[in-house]
């Protein structure tokens, strides 16, 4: 027979500094590991969201990024006529050639300076990017040095907002809209004019071309003809694979989030198995009681491990509580592979929220489970025996 | 028995618990000093050597866009100027991307007068130079590598479409032993001569003139094509860590929510244990120990029971760091990783704070209690 629930809970009402400060240290456990990990998911999303399942970036052999790659204008020729591109509704190939340049601009928040990526593409990169909408001011005017900037850039950084001027390259550029990008890493860029840009950073090569495949073997067909092409010397990827390349970024946060966690966790296990050890030594008369009753001592050690497991899930569902007003506070962080800024906002998932509260579990039974046995353990006689 | 005894006696009378609070303090504070150790590594400076002199010249742009080679002649008349030197990050890859460590392309003349914290024997200073396609590396990235004198090391190009294959001549030390330097004009050559340089690292004659040096230079090409940007070495290495985004914000939160664990659990350790003494401390009462007196015993036990924790967390955290290649296994984000001993100070100084604190509520209402009062309760 079990013991019944409610008296593991009025023994957790009857101590209740040792029950709030046990919960509160599990708790803060949960709560700096679902933080943590929220700013590794947000990061990861931010470039797992990014890619079209039919577009291919094209790049120079070797190069990993769009920032240190380099496409000569005469392989536009070849790649916008290759045999499974598709065509926009005018009839033209859907290829965009683009020209990448890092600006350094101060943070609005600390004035220090960050990589911005700045994008030079035409109607057909906006084409080939359907997530991208304007959502203030207008597009930009190819000839008037105009650039349209993501809405995250423009609150994080210095005159990026709607109406205000850029100084780069040998021009002053003009903010006339703002667009937001949903999840993906486009909200993170600044786009202008591709000959513009390239005129002002005196670039004479692209630096990737972006192109629609008809359909799936279409897009490895296009693959393949691109890398074996030993003119071209250059490599094609699908764009979701390049981003997801990218995800590994949120590695290092990863790491340090499930370290932290562990040891945090190992550290409120013994806190625990304190609290509970107490609790078992002030109820050794209570327990004996029990005995007496006829409770077999699995059931005893059962009820421990359930009081243990029930003080550390509520520690839990506090973690949970406290962790959740960071879900959605965005952020940014240097993409390494890029060397460019990246904003993202924390998420807060409900498979994570799961993760934190799997966690807790975790710890109240590892920290309540040799209490629980020592209370099984004890000799009935004994124990009612003391004063 | 003199009171220390008794301090002792109570500490390890529930010997459990007092291992357990210990332990659970211990974790706590190894990552304390963790995080600690990340902030100080973030922004450390070079002990010796002449950082303070040191300033470098970037593209205002970007650091990814280069400068003309031939700002160098332009850069040496600047007054104040003792030195300059070319240094371009090459990002190449050693076989693996996992063997991530840092390359750049340098002037030999110049680069040890520059770095002047790093030693090399004279004889490998001149193989380095003597020799177009010679490198040095740094006694770490030697070691992980398991190289020797004579190797053939090849760097495949990420951001120069080149691949370059070089021979160890040097090994140097210093403080970052993990760098690997070669000739930029070995290069320049694979490039076609374009005649671009990454960055210029300046050396002031002396302290007071950094300032007027920096103002000097970008004054100088402000109106040209590529204007500058100059900083001294510890704005430009700030400034990078300032791109990782507000790691400060993050990991100074993080660590106020572990001193604040520890608390805790400190806290509740003492109040279990005071509580379930209060007969004790009313005959102790009685024996004549004052008020004052009780309260100091118990926040000597709990502050002991934290220093035991703190000191097994801070010094257990250096002996670690010691003994395992952080900068293998962070890919190389950090070349250096010491758990220095201001922090193992300031760890221990927070535990004995956080002991003092956590008795104080418990040990002050038990100190209050009437001797009858607590006498006639049951535990």
């Amino acid at each position: 027979m079990a013991v019944p629930l409610a008296y593991n809970i009025r023994n957790l009402r009857v101590r209740l500094f040792s029950t709030l400060m046990t919960v509160l240290s599990v708790g803060l456990v949960v709560a700096v590991f679902i933080g943590v990990m929220a700013l590794a998911r947000g990061l990861e999303e931010a470039f797992e969201a990014t890619g079209e399942p039919l577009n291919v970036v094209v790049l120079r052999q070797g190069s990993q990024v769009e920032t240190s790659s380099a496409v000569r204008r005469d392989a536009l020729q070849v790649i916008q006529y290759l045999p499974g591109v598709a065509l926009d509704a005018d009839g033209t190939p859907l290829v965009s050639p683009e020209v990448i340049v890092l600006l350094n601009l101060p943070k609005r928040a600390d004035g220090q300076g960050a990589n911005v990526l700045v994008r030079g593409l035409r109607a057909k990169g906006f084409a080939l990017r359907p997530p991208v909408r304007l959502v203030e001011g207008r597009a930009a005017r190819p000839g008037l040095r105009e650039v349209i900037v993501g809405r995250a850039i423009a609150e994080r950084f210095e005159n990026a907002g709607l109406g205000q001027t850029l100084r780069f390259g040998r021009s002053h550029w003009n903010v006339v809209g703002l667009f937001e990008a949903g999840r993906t890493a486009f909200g993170s860029e600044i786009w202008a004019d591709t000959n513009e840009l390239a005129d002002d950073f005196d670039r004479a090569d692209y630096s990737s071309v972006l192109l629609r495949a008809e359909n799936p073997a279409a897009l490895r067909a296009i693959e393949r003809r691109i890398d074996s092409d030993q003119r071209l010397h250059l490599k094609a990827q699908a764009e979701p694979a390049y981003y997801a390349e990218q995800t590994k970024n949120a590695g290092p946060i990863k790491i340090l989030g499930s370290f932290m966690a562990v040891l945090m966790a190992i550290g409120a296990s013994f806190a625990v198995m304190n609290t509970m050890y107490a609790s078992v030594a002030r109820r050794a008369r209570e327990i004996g009681v029990l005995r007496v009753l006829g409770f077999q001592p699995g059931s005893i050690l059962l009820s421990f491990l359930g009081e243990s497991v029930l003080l550390a899930l509520l520690g839990g569902v506090l973690g949970c509580l406290l962790a959740l007003p960071i879900h959605g506070l965005t952020t940014g962080t240097m993409n390494f592979r890029t060397f460019s800024d990246i904003s993202f906002a924390f998420r807060i998932t409900p498979d994570l929220m799961a993760r934190g509260l799997g966690f807790a579990l975790l710890m109240g039974a590892v920290g309540g489970f040799l209490p629980a046995r020592l209370a099984s353990r004890q000799p009935m006689v004994e124990t009612l025996r003391e004063e | 028995m003199n009171i220390f005894g008794l301090v002792w006696k109570n500490i390890s009378r529930n010997r459990r618990r007092t291992i357990l609070t210990v332990l659970s303090i211990a974790l706590s504070l190894f990552l304390l000093s963790t995080l600690m150790t990340v902030l100080t590594e973030l922004e450390r400076e070079s002990p010796d050597g002449d950082q303070h002199l040191r300033l470098v010249v970037r593209r205002a742009s970007s650091l990814v866009d280069p400068l003309p080679e031939a700002y160098l002649e332009k850069l040496k008349r600047v007054p104040g100027v003792r030195l300059v030197h070319t240094l371009s990050w090459f990002g190449g890859i050693y076989v693996d991307e996992r063997n991530f460590f840092a390359n750049f392309g340098c002037d030999p003349e110049t680069l040890f007068p520059m770095f002047n914290e790093n030693r090399i024997p004279l004889d490998q200073l001149a193989a380095f130079k003597a020799e177009r396609t010679a490198a040095v590396a740094g006694r770490k990235l030697v070691d992980r590598f398991k190289w020797r004198l004579g190797d053939k090391i090849t760097l495949q190009g990420t951001i120069y479409p080149v691949d370059l294959e070089f021979t160890l001549r040097g090994i140097y030390t210093g403080l970052d032993e993990t760098a690997f330097f070669f000739h930029h004009a070995y290069l320049d050559e694979a490039l076609g001569r374009p005649g671009k340089v990454g960055t210029f690292w300046l050396k002031a004659a002396s302290a007071a003139d950094v300032p007027a040096v920096a103002e000097r230079v970008d004054a100088m090409f402000k109106n040209s094509d590529a204007a500058t940007k100059t900083e001294t070495e510890r704005a430009f290495q700030l400034g990078f860590v300032a791109m990782l985004g507000n790691i400060k914000t993050l990991i100074t939160s993080i660590s106020s929510v572990v001193v604040f664990t520890i608390l805790l659990v400190t806290a509740n350790t003492m109040a279990m244990s005071i509580r379930e003494r209060a007969r004790e401390i009313a005959i102790l009462k009685t024996l004549g120990f004052t008020r004052g007196r009780l309260l100091g015993l118990l926040m000597a036990e709990s502050a002991g029971i934290a220093l035991a924790g703190g000191l097994l967390g801070t010094v257990g955290a250096r002996i670690f760091y010691s003994a395992v290649d952080v900068w293998k296994h962070t890919q190389g984000f950090f070349p250096i990783f010491v758990v220095e001993s201001e922090t193992i100070a300031l760890g221990l100084l927070l535990a004995v704070l956080i002991g003092v604190t956590s008795a104080a509520l418990p040990a002050y209402r038990v100190s209050r209690q009437t001797i009858a009062h607590a006498l006639r309760r049951t535990g």
